[in-house]
């Protein structure tokens, strides 16, 4: 393994299997289905089916928790086989959480950085009123 | 020439003197002996005078039978005119036929009167005779009518009765063909109806033995449901107890990530540690497969105790409808049973009766047999009944016209 190597999670989220860099992440937590509202269950790449995962990350010194369907593993991705996100792409895509693709197994699989993630979904929601906030208002 | 008798003999010559005279005289008696009383003596030719008077004598006596015997004689012509006479009027009245008048003749002889009143009661006796001929032709020819008509009527019977007769001894003989077919049926029937009897018995234990294989199936039943209970709570503790192995493998691999992570996080430092990490997670991955196949296990094992159950429950339910339904054709078989019993008597029964009739057939043809015979010899006998009968009324019918021709009123 070189310096330029980099270490991904690789997990599951509804169909498809997103890469998460190892060094964003606290730790993995089980299932949090006894108290789903502490993790973060929406965001820009889709809701879980069934989230048995927690990918715990930091996120402005507070612990957010990223609901995921599984966590397929730790993975090394060479650095020849990362490619950052096209500038195109960049501008185009809703969220800058993706950050690139690393080829496994000859297969491009998207690059996810949890923590703009995670404030991206907390943006969005406190810029959308919740309905009950909505029936109040 | 020699003189002649009266008889052709020749006359022997008279010897002269007297015993001429007495030759004579002899020759004269004997021609009187033969009935010729006209011969006389000549008493001139006689020389002896005491034959003379002899001559003279036997020539008045000769006189005197000759009259006496033409008296005879006349009487005796009037006698038998009268009887020519009462003969011809007899003969006349009969070929007549008139009996009405009475018998009178022209000579009225006094011997003839016994006759006369002979010929008239003959007369009367005729007349009554005819009478009462006439009267027994007439009721002759009336009953031989009758007994014509009874004759032709007793004829048509007896044809009739002989037709009828032969038409019965006809059907007769068809009933004794019928009579056999019907005693070999009713053995066959007898025959079929004891095979029934018995494959019925059969029958019966079949189903006996079904009862008590439905039972049996009942009972097996029962104790495939209490295994299969016992195994459902066993697979049940077993999915518990995966469950928790389960539980364990997941916080195992959750914990080997989190290992893994916290290596890989280390840098090189941690590499080893990833490693092991990561040989922890694989082994929890492998017990979780395991698990996970060992959940699909018991969820097939669910399903096929599920099924087992279900298929015990539906055994149950069909042993007890099987006992139901094997109780039902017991009931029906001892139902048919008693019924093929009866048959089976009623089949013998209906056999011997049947042998019986059929001899009783062949001795009913045999008679009738002989009744026909009978009655075709009573048919001859009545047919020359009727043509004697047809005889007598023809002879009556002669008969009362020949009657008829006697008048007797």
């Amino acid at each position: 393994m070189s310096l330029g190597d980099l270490q991904v999670l690789l997990f599951q989220l509804g169909a498809r299997v997103f890469a998460a860099r190892a060094s964003d992440l606290r730790r993995v937590a089980g299932s949090l289905l006894e108290r789903p509202e502490d993790g973060v269950a929406e965001t820009v790449l889709g809701s879980p089916w069934n989230p048995r995962r927690g990918l715990v990350v930091d996120v402005g010194g507070e612990e957010r928790t990223v609901l995921v369907d599984g966590v397929l593993g730790l993975r090394v991705v060479p650095e020849p086989d990362f490619e950052a996100l096209p500038a195109f792409a960049r501008e185009v895509l809703p969220t800058a959480a993706l950050t690139g693709f690393a080829m496994l197994d000859g297969i491009p699989t998207l690059v996810v950085d949890l923590p703009t993630l995670v404030r991206e979904g907390e943006r969005h929601r406190s810029a959308v009123p919740s309905e009950e906030e909505s029936r109040h208002a | 020439m020699p003189e002649r008798t009266s008889s052709g003999r020749a006359r022997p010559r008279a010897p002269r003197g007297r015993d001429a005279d007495s030759a004579a005289i002899a020759e004269v008696l004997r021609a009187h002996a033969e009935g010729d009383y006209a011969r006389r003596v000549d008493v001139k030719a006689l020389r002896d005078p005491a034959l003379a008077r002899v001559a003279r004598d036997v020539n008045v006596a000769a006189e005197k039978a000759k009259e006496r015997s033409d008296e005879v004689a006349a009487r005796m012509e009037a006698v038998r005119l009268g009887l020519d006479q009462a003969i011809d009027a007899m003969v006349r009245l009969v070929v007549q036929g008139d009996l009405t008048g009475t018998l009178r003749l022209a000579v009225s002889d006094a011997t003839l009167t016994p006759l006369i009143a002979g010929v008239g009661q003959v007369m009367e006796t005729l007349k009554r005779f005819v009478k009462e001929i006439r009267e027994a032709a007439l009721q002759l020819s009336s009953s031989s009518a009758e007994v014509l008509a009874a004759a032709t009527q007793n004829e048509t019977s007896t044809s009739q009765q002989a037709t009828a007769v032969h038409e019965t001894t006809a059907t007769m003989e068809e009933l004794k063909g019928a009579s056999h077919q019907i005693a070999e049926n009713a053995q066959m029937v007898a025959s079929i109806a004891e095979q029934t009897l018995s494959a019925t018995r059969q029958g019966e234990g079949a189903i006996r033995a079904f009862m008590e294989s439905m039972e049996k199936v009942r009972r097996n039943a029962i104790e495939v449901d209490e295994a299969v209970v016992k195994l459902s709570r066993r697979v049940e503790r077993i999915g518990t107890v995966v469950e928790v192995i389960d539980e364990i493998a997941d916080r195992s691999d959750l914990l080997a990530l989190n290992a893994a992570l916290e290596g890989a996080k280390a840098g090189e430092a941690g590499r080893g540690f990833s490693i092991v990490a990561a040989e922890m997670r694989r082994l929890a991955e492998n017990v979780m497969e395991s698990t996970r196949e060992i959940k699909n296990l018991i969820g097939e094992i669910r399903e096929s105790t599920h099924a087992a159950k279900e298929a015990s429950d539906g055994n149950k339910r069909m042993a007890a409808e099987g006992e139901r339904l094997g109780g039902a054709a017991m009931a029906s078989v001892s139902g048919i049973l008693a019924g093929a019993q009866g048959t089976s008597d009623s089949a013998r029964v209906i056999h011997l009766a049947t042998q019986q009739q059929r001899s009783a057939t062949e001795q009913v043809v045999q008679s009738m047999g002989e009744i026909e015979e009978v009655t075709r010899q009573a048919q001859a006998g009545s047919r020359q009944a009727t043509g004697a009968a047809s005889e007598l009324a023809r002879l009556a019918e002669r008969l009362a016209s020949m009657v008829q021709r006697f008048k007797v009123d």
